[in-house]
């Protein structure tokens, strides 16, 4: 009974933590078409977070390594969920990306056990500072669709 | 007098024994309904209500003083009062259940029963109120740094003049408001961050959500401010 509950619990762990790659590697190819329409100090923060994507990859890569699972594969290409023509659209695609950053760490939050959820958290911090930066402005839930947790009142 | 002295007898009674009525009146149904909220899950929602009104009045405070300010910190306080909104409708306790702390009207026995449902820490408004701290309210991530201030004050108790315990210790110039603001967002995200282990999932992902939202403040704060403090 414990057994199956400690393997529930990692098989858990693990299908999270591929979530989590799933999303970094989607912003490590989305930050390369960021990059490709900005100039100046946006190009810089676009290369900043692009970066932060690639350590935070890497990172999840090793966990679910040490945890003895074959980390996902980055797909070749990924569909931008719009055109990206335009410094206007390149910011927006940043923010789509750290909010299904955001998001896919939050799966972390909601595992059993203090490290791993301190960790999903402190990921969804970084990535909703990202996501406000190119934002321009913060949202009230970080990492939840828009109108996800809004109250009955409107 | 001795008939006055009998009504405010009877009036002190009624409103020790009110309640308890309340209480044991609804113990019948609190047996019967099983608990939407397992009970660490009622102690953290309320120290995490209590650490959201608090901010909100902090907000108040900083808006009212400083009109300059306000307009730009509105949007921040209206996504604490989202926040807010959101901590409370996962806070449903069954009534006289053991989980239950002292409701904030234990604070004050001999005022109105209606007292109860003023948050801990307005009750400091407009009067720096030292000596009367919130207690209601967690005395964790009150102190304005990121670190985990356990330890740092006594229980209950905050260091006065080092610890902004409620909107009567907020600073009265815009200067001053921004970093006293961001101090704070800074302390409340650490102190949902040191209590995500203790609860169910669904509102250790709620408080990390709100973490997050009260560190983009930080920044947004900065930009608010307008003069680019740091």
């Amino acid at each position: 009974m414990t057994g199956t509950t400690a393997q529930a619990t990692a098989a858990a762990k693990v299908s999270a933590l591929q979530a989590a790659l799933r999303a970094e590697n989607a912003a490590v190819y989305g930050y390369g078409v960021v990059g490709a329409h900005l100039t100046g100090t946006a190009l810089a923060a676009a290369t900043s977070d692009w970066i932060a994507h690639q350590v935070a990859r890497d990172s999840l890569e090793a966990m679910l390594r040490s945890s003895g699972s074959r980390p996902v594969a980055a797909a070749v290409a990924y569909r931008l969920p719009h055109p990206v023509h335009t410094p206007a659209a390149a910011m927006l695609l940043a923010v789509t990306l750290e909010d299904k950053v955001a998001a896919a760490y939050l799966g972390l939050v909601a595992l059993p056990g203090a490290a791993i959820r301190e960790l999903g958290a402190r990921a969804v911090i970084a990535a909703a500072i990202r996501a406000a930066s190119w934002r321009g402005k913060t949202v009230a839930f970080p990492g939840f669709a828009a109108g996800a947790l809004s109250p009955a009142s409107r | 007098m001795p008939a006055d002295r009998t009504r405010r007898a009877v009036l002190v009674a009624t409103a020790v024994s009110l309640p308890l009525l309340a209480v044991s009146g609804c113990k019948g149904v609190g047996a019967l309904a099983a608990p939407p909220s397992p009970a660490p899950d009622v102690a953290v929602l309320r120290s995490a209500i209590a650490a959201e009104e608090v901010m909100i009045a902090r907000y108040d405070a900083v808006m009212t003083r400083s009109a300059s300010l306000a307009e730009g910190l509105r949007p921040l306080r209206a996504e604490h009062r989202q926040h807010l909104a959101q901590l409370r409708s996962r806070l449903i306790v069954p009534p006289g259940s053991a989980a239950a702390p002292p409701s904030p009207s234990a604070l004050s026995p001999s005022g109105p029963a209606s007292h109860g449902q003023v948050p801990a820490g307005q009750a400091s408004h407009g009067q720096a109120s030292h000596g009367q701290a919130p207690h209601g309210q967690a005395p964790h991530g009150q102190a304005p740094h990121g670190q985990a201030p356990h330890g740092q004050a006594p229980h209950g108790q905050a260091a006065h003049g080092q610890v902004p315990a409620g909107p009567g210790s907020v600073p009265s110039g815009a200067a001053a408001a921004i970093p006293f603001l961001q101090a704070a967002e800074r302390a409340a995200a650490a102190t949902l961050l040191h209590q995500l282990a203790a609860v169910s999932p669904s509102l250790a992902q709620l408080m990390a959500s709100v973490a997050a939202s009260e560190a983009t403040h930080v920044a947004a704060l900065t930009a608010a401010g307008g003069t680019g403090q740091a």
